[in-house]
């Protein structure tokens, strides 16, 4: 037999993998978006007329306003990524695990609040609590007799209550997600050896979700880091700068761009490093798979505890939604937003007054353009790089999904300056053109898609496209008919998240946007610098809208919850 | 209906190398098992043959064409291979029948002959009716069977299967084993079987290859596996065994302190004693049902040993007895199989009759 | 109110007298209307700026307003960027800081013109070489909100705010947004040196960006006193029913003339010239003084009763280029003492 007719070698061709050039490409797409900016930052913190120098770094690092700027990124991050912990995991627990009243409904409202832009709810909370016009302290002002306010928003502790009410969210849906995936026969056994309720909860429930209970938290710090329109809203009044407004400053006339780039870099170095850590505390979970029998969960009693729980989600979800939306409804319709909502108050003005602006319609087409492209090609991309990470399709795949999380490092407002100096000279001249927003957002929301897509992905277990291989369909065809069905709700919610984050994005388009391509965030932005209370509420309630009206039709479609809760049962 | 041929295949994990230097070859239409403890490299062959994984070294030809070499790897969907998988891997957001039938939308079958060949093979693995249903509705055993359908029913040159059975329980398993088996019989499609389970190699496959680091320690039928392993990991790993460490002591014998074992001449056993000088090392391996067992002085066998000892242990299995033997005189502890009910007990003085034929020489230090 | 209600009258009747006018005597309209729109970056409040817009859109019909308002200092900022990137995309710019005009002039990014009827216009209103005009004028005074403070108590003197008893209850804008407000700074720093912001930043006074921004401050009284703002958008906030009233300190009261020049590079040349004449025009001026509250350069044009006329007050002004030269320090020193 060995000295039979000499055995048909394949040709080329045959051996080719198809599939090989597209997965090049998309890694390529993903080096130039990223890499090529962060060069030139690097490349701008070491520029001087005179070749390279160290002197912007001198200069930022050893200025001392400077280096109180740091201090308080610092200081919000940690305690607001704190705080966005203490909210977001035990609610997670609470609506995942156990029999708490209108669990779906809280849900839904965690996810609104998931959705506020975190710079609307920092100006609903200066209605709120600015120590002398606020609402609740003119309450409490008329309630108690007292002088002195009960809150005062413009502060250190103001900034990070409201930081951490809008990042908790990211907190919640890790572990919301973890929780799902885990059986309950793993804690029936704890509690069949006579563990109570919040025992078990302590001692096996929480040291299985501790990984995404860590994840979430760096995902909250890294938010809190990069957060400028907050810090611009609550900070600068209080007479204290953040390093995000501190780089949105270097900008002004004339602009600083070297400075700006040499003071970024410290927030780089330590995002990298906390996603270096979080990493290492998701790499090492294997998948569970989609395809196979999920363990059955149960919820645990919570017997009298039912009330006190359902009233401490109530107190989360009234700061973080039923509070600013109430008011921002109230400042939409008030002719003076500090008075009462008397007859004599009551107004459409505001909305006559916004939506008759050329600016502002053209700025509600920009946002909405901007953000189904984004969000489209953003999630195919995501979905694509997630799945040429997970299946290990490329050489150095891990630098690939390093890259796709790597933007998270970047503040949006470094992002800006970085893409500012690669897109505004020859060839690539993409300043004063939607383009340029488009890149600021791809680059900027790849992060959170990348992440989605990577979980999505994780629980498609391998041999379920091994097994359509086998039988005859190429790598595309498998990826079209068997993983997507099963990725697809991953990958709306990829789109979902995508699409949001561009409607909400402020840092970014701050520095990048021209007349002519304003988005609603810049305009929201540019009315509150003029103190325009009424059309900020009037266009915020409309962004609201849009937002909520996109998740609601995307739910819809989709059949079950975006958030990554699991339907009961059965299959498709 | 092509053959495998595997040659000098190598595949490394790092700086594991989980399949070194593997020589195999299936005959068209045969039924082999790879057989090995976890780590032996027999999914990862698999997987090599199937085209998921790139070799460094050797090749994989499927009849004259050579599918896998380093250079290059004809990918899963050209090879006309079908694969059951130890998950099932049936696609939760399609029906039974749009499982079963998948494979033949690329085999360029028209829908009605689809649809027919399709009930066939459902009908074929006693799921008929089941169609319209979906996988998550089914229990394990019928999973299993949908698994099966979809691979046979594209008819492949080749069928792969990977520990398909380790999910069911013992009972489900047996019943499948046998079904498995009929159903070779019956499409005689060139088969590769990964198990762990020894007892499923052997009802399953025309010929058992035991893989260890990498590479086939032996191939051939079960009951050549069986009753001539050749070295001290086959006899072990295939059925129970009893192993003596000895040295040969003549043509004919070996011996192990005061242990004197009749084994046999050269016609037997390739590397029998004779050929073997004295003092050489060896291992005896003497399967437990082989060995006779009697209360004392009331057994005989002329072409065997028969030796005296006590008995430690015996253990009621329904169908049958095992007993530990302590030999006088030695270290040595066999173990022996009988039929129920014990004809002896615990402490009891007994004869143990050890025909030479039932010995099998091993090389030493295996 | 109703006050309101009749002007806005005057101005629908205005508008159409307007429109005739404008549509039987202009030759110029038709090289502005292939040009189609006129691109605006102005600093003047947001309402106003659209009203201005709208008035001309009414007159010239076929020709678009552009209105993109923001801070003195970013409309700058955007310009130079835009430059930089080689677009060129304004066609008339009308910051509130005469310093950028300086600036802008010796970079030779201005058009020389005259808009008609101009030479009338007081003389602080009027570039020497023809490259830019004070479109309006506005003062930086004391604002307080009635509810909270009493005639008495209130704030009379620039050097009353620095009293310990308004410890966080002052609202400050910002010279590095505004314009007006660095004017503003400028001006006090004559008059009682960088010593009277350090003092001042001891009460803790809350920042905001725009010059706009103090009046609504005030008015929901969230800060009850604001220590400058131009007095055009406290009177606004004023005639809307706000419990707000204007101090005009003795000591004086900072002048600020915020220029309008068309851009060297402007991309629809006639339409800007036939806009810039349109916002020069007496009628347009009066309009602003009317319902804006602010001053114009035009001396034929009459001003409401309940606002002092800029005769009446002791005017501090400041001197262009020199605004121009200390635009880093006003900036960097007011950063200094207030932190942000």
């Amino acid at each position: 037999m060995a000295e039979a007719a000499t055995a048909a070698r394949p040709r080329r061709w045959e051996g080719l993998d198809r599939a090989t050039p597209v997965w090049l490409l998309a890694a390529a797409a993903l080096v130039g978006l990223i890499l090529m900016p962060l060069g030139w930052l690097a490349y701008m913190s070491v520029r001087s007329d005179g070749g390279l120098t160290a002197a912007h770094y001198v200069r930022v690092l050893g200025d001392p306003p400077l280096q109180k700027a740091l201090w308080n990124t610092v200081v919000l991050a940690l305690w607001s990524g704190l705080m966005a912990l203490v909210i977001g995991a035990p609610l997670a627990w609470l609506t995942a695990r156990t029999d708490l009243p209108f669990r779906r409904s809280i849900q839904s409202l965690v996810m609104a609040s998931f959705v506020t832009p975190p710079f609307l709810g920092a100006f609903a909370w200066v209605m709120l609590a600015g120590p002398n016009a606020g609402y609740l302290n003119r309450l409490y002002r008329e309630l108690t007799g007292a002088v002195d306010p009960l809150l005062n928003i413009f502060s250190m502790p103001g900034l990070i209550f409201v930081v951490a009410i809008y990042t908790f969210p990211y907190v919640y849906i890790m572990i919301a997600n973890t929780l799902g995936l885990i059986a309950s026969d793993l804690e029936d056994a704890a509690g069949i050896l006579g563990a109570g309720r919040f025992q078990v909860a302590r001692t096996i429930t929480l040291p299985m979700v501790l990984p995404a209970i860590l994840s979430g938290f760096i995902l909250a710090v890294l938010q809190a880091l990069a957060l400028f329109g907050s810090p611009a809203i609550l900070a600068l009044p209080a007479g204290f700068h953040t390093v995000t407004t501190q780089l949105w400053s270097f900008f002004q006339y004339p602009p600083r761009v070297e400075l700006a780039a040499a003071f970024s870099m410290p927030l780089l170095l330590a995002t990298a490093l906390l996603l270096l850590v979080q990493k290492r505390l998701l790499g090492r979970r294997g998948y569970a798979a989609v395809g196979g029998k999920g363990g059955q969960r149960r919820v645990v009693a919570l017997g009298r505890w039912r009330h006190p729980a359902l009233g401490v989600c109530l107190a989360v979800l009234a700061a973080a939604v039923f509070l600013p939306y109430g008011i921002l409804l109230k400042a939409a319709f008030s002719r003076a937003w500090a008075q009462p909502l008397t007859w004599d108050n009551f107004t459409l003005d505001n909305w006559s007054f916004t939506f008759l602006s050329v600016t502002t319609r053209s700025a509600i087409v920009n946002t909405l353009e901007l953000g189904v492209l984004t969000a489209c090609v953003g999630a195919a991309l995501a979905t694509l790089l997630a799945y040429v990470t997970n299946r290990r399709l490329v050489a150095g795949h891990q630098v690939l999904g390093f890259l796709a999380v790597a933007p998270v490092v970047i503040p949006g407002v470094v992002l800006a300056v970085a893409l500012f100096v690669a897109y505004t000279r020859p060839p690539f001249l993409l300043y004063g053109t939607l383009w340029i927003l488009f890149l600021a957002y791809l680059t900027k929301e790849m992060p959170v898609g990348y992440s989605q897509s990577d979980a999505t992905l994780r629980g498609i277990h391998p041999e379920l496209e091994e097994a359509g291989r086998i039988l005859g369909a190429g790598r595309f065809r498998v990826l079209r008919e068997i993983t997507a069905p099963l990725a697809r709700s991953g990958i709306i919610a990829t789109w979902c998240f995508v699409f949001i984050g561009v409607i909400r994005e402020l840092s970014a388009s701050i520095i990048l946007f021209s007349p002519n391509t304003k988005v609603m965030s810049v305009v929201i932005f540019d009315l509150k610098e003029e103190g325009q209370f009424g059309a900020i509420a009037v266009l915020g309630v409309f962004m609201l809208v849009m937002t909520f009206v996109i998740v609601a039709v995307m739910q819809r479609l989709l059949g079950r919850d975006v958030m990554g809760g699991r339907q009961a049962g059965g299959a498709g | 209906m092509p053959g495998i041929a595997i040659a000098s295949l190598t595949k490394r994990f790092g700086d594991v190398g989980a399949v070194n230097q593997l020589d195999l070859e299936v005959r068209p239409g045969e039924l082999v098992a790879l057989l090995g403890p976890s780590g032996c490299g027999k999914t990862t062959t698999l997987r090599l043959v199937a085209g998921f994984l790139t070799p460094e070294g050797g090749e994989i030809r499927v009849g004259d064409r050579v599918l896998s070499s380093p250079t290059v790897v004809v990918p899963p969907e050209r090879r006309r291979m079908a694969m059951i998988f130890q998950s099932y891997a049936l696609w939760p957001h399609m029906t039974v029948a749009q499982n079963v039938g998948y494979g033949l939308r690329f085999a360029g079958v028209g829908r009605a002959d689809r649809d027919r060949r399709v009930d066939e093979m459902l009908r074929a693995v006693q799921l008929a009716g089941y169609g319209a249903r979906y996988p998550g509705e089914l229990s394990g055993g019928q999973q299993q069977r949908v698994a099966v359908a979809r691979a046979l029913v594209v008819e492949p040159e080749i069928l792969l299967l990977d520990e398909p059975l380790s999910n069911l329980d013992a009972s489900l398993r047996e019943e499948m084993r046998f079904e498995i088996r009929r159903l070779h019989e019956r499409f005689s499609i060139t088969t590769l079987y990964v198990t762990h389970d020894q007892a499923e190699a052997m009802v399953i496959s025309d010929r058992v290859a035991v893989l260890r680091d990498g590479r086939v320690a032996q191939i051939g039928p079960p009951a050549e596996l069986f009753e001539r392993p050749r070295t001290r990991f086959v006899a072990e790993f295939v059925g129970k065994t009893n192993l003596i460490d000895a040295i040969a002591d003549g043509p004919g014998w070996v011996r192990r302190g005061g242990l004197r074992l009749r084994v046999p001449g050269e016609a037997l056993a390739p590397s029998a004693a004779s050929s073997t000088p004295p003092a050489t090392p060896v291992v005896v391996s003497i399967r437990p049902h082989q060995i006779a067992l009697g209360p004392r002085g009331a057994i005989a066998d002329a072409s065997g040993s028969v030796l005296a000892g006590t008995v430690v242990r015996a253990s009621y299995l329904g169908d049958a007895v095992d007993y530990q033997v302590a030999l006088d005189g030695s270290d040595v502890v066999l173990r022996i199989a009988g039929p129920a009910p014990a004809r002896v007990g615990p402490g009891q003085a007994v004869s143990v009759v050890v025909p030479a034929a039932a010995c099998v020489l091993l090389p030493a230090g295996d | 109110m109703t006050h309101h209600r009749l002007v806005s009258l005057l101005l629908a009747l205005a508008m159409a007298l307007l429109a005739v006018e404008a549509r039987a005597q202009d030759p110029r309209l038709e090289a502005a209307r292939k040009e189609g729109k006129v691109v605006w970056y102005t600093s003047l409040a947001l309402t106003s700026s659209e009203k201005v817009a709208k008035l001309f859109e009414t007159a010239y019909p076929g020709v678009k307003v552009e209105v993109h308002r923001t801070g003195s200092q970013r409309i700058l900022q955007r310009m130079m960027q835009e430059l930089q990137a080689n677009i060129k995309n304004v066609d008339v710019v009308h910051t509130s800081d005469a310093g950028h005009y300086v600036l802008l002039k010796e970079k030779q990014l201005l058009m020389r013109y005259t808009p008609a009827g101009v030479d009338r216009f007081a003389p602080g209103f009027k570039d020497k070489d023809g490259f830019h005009y004070g479109l309006r004028a506005t003062v930086n005074v004391i604002a307080y909100n009635t509810q909270k403070v009493s005639a008495a108590e209130a704030p009379r003197t620039w050097k009353d705010l620095l009293d310990p008893k308004w410890r966080g209850k002052l609202v400050t804008a910002h010279p590095g947004y505004s314009g007006v407000i660095a004017t503003h700074v400028l001006a006090l720093v004559h008059l009682h040196g960088w010593d009277y912001f350090k003092a001042l930043a001891q009460n803790k006074p809350m920042l905001v960006q725009s010059a706009v921004d103090p009046s609504g401050v005030v008015a929901s009284g969230e800060r009850p006193v604001a220590v400058d703002g131009g007095d055009y958008t406290f009177y606004q906030v004023k005639k809307k029913g706000n419990p707000v009233e204007i101090v005009y300190p003795k000591e004086g009261v900072p002048l600020v003339v915020s220029p309008s020049a068309i851009t060297s590079f402007a991309p629809h040349p006639n339409a800007a010239k036939l806009f810039t004449d349109f916002i020069f025009s007496k009628d347009v001026q009066q309009v602003l003084a009317d319902t804006e509250g602010l001053y114009s350069g035009n001396p034929q044009v009459t001003y409401p009763s309940d606002k002092p006329r800029l005769s009446d007050l002791k005017l501090l002004s400041v001197d262009a280029e020199e605004l121009e030269k200390r635009n880093e320090e006003i900036k960097t020193r007011f950063v200094e003492f207030f932190g942000a």
